[in-house]
């Protein structure tokens, strides 16, 4: 019997949209839930997703995927790339791990709304497909480094960080909330799937691999990339929605939406994926700068996708170029410095040859940054270690989460606090790009905690690190942020000063 | 630091085409590219984990070519298991997968 092509049928097939009678369309797609903006159902129904698949080839194809994930994996247990990696490697996989897998879980939830609520047959046939594809994430991404749970703690962060109120955690969870769990379907499709899986997984997913297979780690470079496979499908969901918002008057705020979203990515990715490229990744295993990166994945290929949809670069274009060359080095030295608190082990990377190298990509660094790392440098050869740890807790931003950081200078940092006082309480950020999207919806923000605004009111006892820990979530010393490499990059500090007396 | 106009260049491009994890289908799509659009000037740049395969505004791949390239046969669709990404938009029949851009810059 004779097969009809698929795209003979599959128009069709998808055409699930009908008339409701027993209760009206408003009810049936709440606006809340389906962000239509009042378009009616009929101008979503042209709604044409670009990347196809049917039942049927889905489950085959995912099949062959996890067939391939799982045998490389079973293939190269024997490799021990744990025991053999260089400590700066493993850390990359702790931080990884903790930071995404729970993260693929909350993007379920994303695709289940627009499965229900999109008022796109299309979005929600292809949203089915993307809830499957985040549970396989999910599931997947706590499977991989759980056999490393028994002999270190810190991987055991995969499953926890996401249940903690550690300052890292609370970052993800404040950015991934915003576009994800707290957003109606149409904002998820552009937010999501748009603003961020088009955009900044494939820095962590496809730049990080890169680096993973460099650094022999097949495994992992396998893994994250077999993920993105998956990504690169559903993430095409956004782009005819927006497509439609435009079509119908909407151009405003859509834009307004991807404006959020990325700038809301960049923050949290800049120190996700900013220090394990450019520090935490073995100098001989790194291809491209983090900076490099962005170049090929957000500006050269994102943001060019998105004036091919009408949309325009974002308001704050000059802006986010520039912090390429400074926000992940400030937040680098920040995260090394406040290491207890975090669940994974930083690589310093500044040896001399690091820090030759990131003179070579970022010009400058070692006039700005490199006088910080100087002084840290200094205390640790006079065996003064307890100047290198943090005795209080530093300046958050109340929109992404994160210590505000700025560049050093010959005479000062160029750190300037933006601030809004509101019913009597004053809120911090980074920059003028934060409190914007603060200033978008303040009420949808105002309730928020931070880390600081919790330790102030009393919230983390006793006040001092000890309780800070504890109320992160910390299980002992096992747990705790240490230098990956147990200051022994210091010898090759002092070897270099030798040589040069 | 970057300049302003080294990151508008870097934006103002019409580069289209497939990014695929490395492997038997990374070079075979790689030949097919340039087997399949001959009036293009088609780069490839390997990258370890993945290959960037790509042309200006418009890239297109067909299963026959990729079919002969592997020495096997294949659905468009099992393109898939490769695909990690791609630049520009895509469109996918059964007989040839597209790259392309509306726009021009």
């Amino acid at each position: 019997m004779a097969i009809h092509q698929r795209n003979d049928w599959y128009d069709l097939t998808r055409a699930t949209n009908w008339t409701p009678s027993y209760v009206t369309e408003d009810e049936l797609f709440p606006d809340e839930m389906s962000g239509s903006m009042g378009i009616p159902m009929e101008s979503w129904e042209v709604y044409d997703e670009p990347y196809k698949t049917t039942f049927p080839e889905y489950v085959k194809v995912q099949r062959e995927k996890d067939a391939g994930a799982y045998s490389v994996k079973a293939a190269l247990e024997r490799a021990k790339i744990i025991e053999k990696s260089d400590p700066g490697w493993v850390t990359i996989l702790k931080q990884h791990y903790g930071a995404i897998a729970l993260g693929e879980y909350a993007a379920v939830t994303g695709e289940a709304r627009m499965s229900r609520f999109s008022k796109a047959p299309g979005n929600r046939n292809m949203a089915m497909f993307g809830m499957l594809d985040e549970t396989r994430h999910g599931q997947i991404q706590l499977y991989f480094p759980h056999e490393y749970c028994k002999t270190d703690r810190q991987f055991d962060w995969a499953w926890k960080a996401y249940h903690q109120n550690d300052w890292a955690s609370i970052a993800a969870k404040h950015f991934f909330d915003d576009i994800i769990t707290g957003r109606d379907a149409i904002s998820v499709a552009i937010m999501l799937t748009f603003g961020f899986e088009t955009g900044f997984t494939n820095m962590q997913f496809l730049g990080l691999a890169a680096d993973a297979a460099d650094a022999g780690d097949y495994t992992f470079a396998n893994l994250i990339s077999s993920i993105q496979t998956d990504e690169s499908r559903h993430a095409q969901q956004g782009g005819p929605a927006l497509e439609i918002l435009i079509a119908n008057g909407k151009k405003e705020e859509a834009q307004l939406k991807v404006d959020m979203a990325v700038w809301r990515a960049w923050r949290l990715f800049a120190i996700l994926t900013g220090p394990a490229m450019d520090y935490y990744t073995p100098l001989e295993h790194r291809g491209n700068s983090f900076k490099e990166f962005m170049h090929e994945w957000i500006v050269g290929q994102f943001e060019r996708s998105l004036i091919d949809l009408g949309l325009d670069k974002p308001w704050y274009w000059d802006t986010f170029m520039e912090e390429l060359d400074s926000t992940h080095h400030g937040y680098h030295l920040g995260v090394w410095y406040w290491r207890p608190t975090i669940w994974w082990n930083p690589a310093a990377g500044v040896t001399p040859d690091e820090r030759a190298w990131l003179e070579e990509k970022y010009p400058g660094w070692n006039a700005r940054w490199g006088q910080c790392w100087d002084v840290i440098t200094e205390n640790l050869i006079a065996d003064k270690e307890e100047l290198t740890l943090p005795e209080t807790l530093p300046l958050v931003c109340n929109m992404n989460q994160l210590p505000i950081v700025g560049t050093p200078g010959e005479e000062h940092w160029d750190i300037k606090v933006h601030t809004i006082e509101k019913d009597g309480r004053l809120f911090h950020f980074s920059n003028e790009v934060d409190k914007w999207v603060f200033e978008q919806d303040p009420q949808r923000y105002e309730q928020h905690m931070s880390i600081v605004d919790r330790f102030l009111n009393g919230d983390i006892q006793p006040m001092n690190l000890q309780g800070a820990l504890e109320y992160m979530g910390m299980e002992g010393v096992a747990e705790l942020g240490k230098d990956a490499h147990g200051y022994a990059w210091i010898e090759k500090v002092k070897a270099n000063m030798k040589k040069a007396s | 630091m970057s300049s302003k106009s080294e990151t508008d260049k870097l934006l103002h491009n019409n580069n289209v085409g497939p990014i695929v994890r490395a492997g038997e289908v990374a070079e075979a799509v790689a030949e097919a590219a340039i087997i399949d659009n001959p009036d293009k000037e088609v780069t490839v740049e390997a990258n370890g984990a993945y290959s960037r395969i790509y042309a200006e505004s418009e890239l297109i791949v067909t299963r026959e070519t990729l079919q002969e390239e592997l020495g096997r046969d294949f659905k468009m669709n099992e393109l898939e298991i490769n695909l990690a990404s791609f630049a520009g938009r895509i469109e996918v029949t059964e007989d040839q997968a597209r790259f392309y851009y509306n726009t021009t810059l």
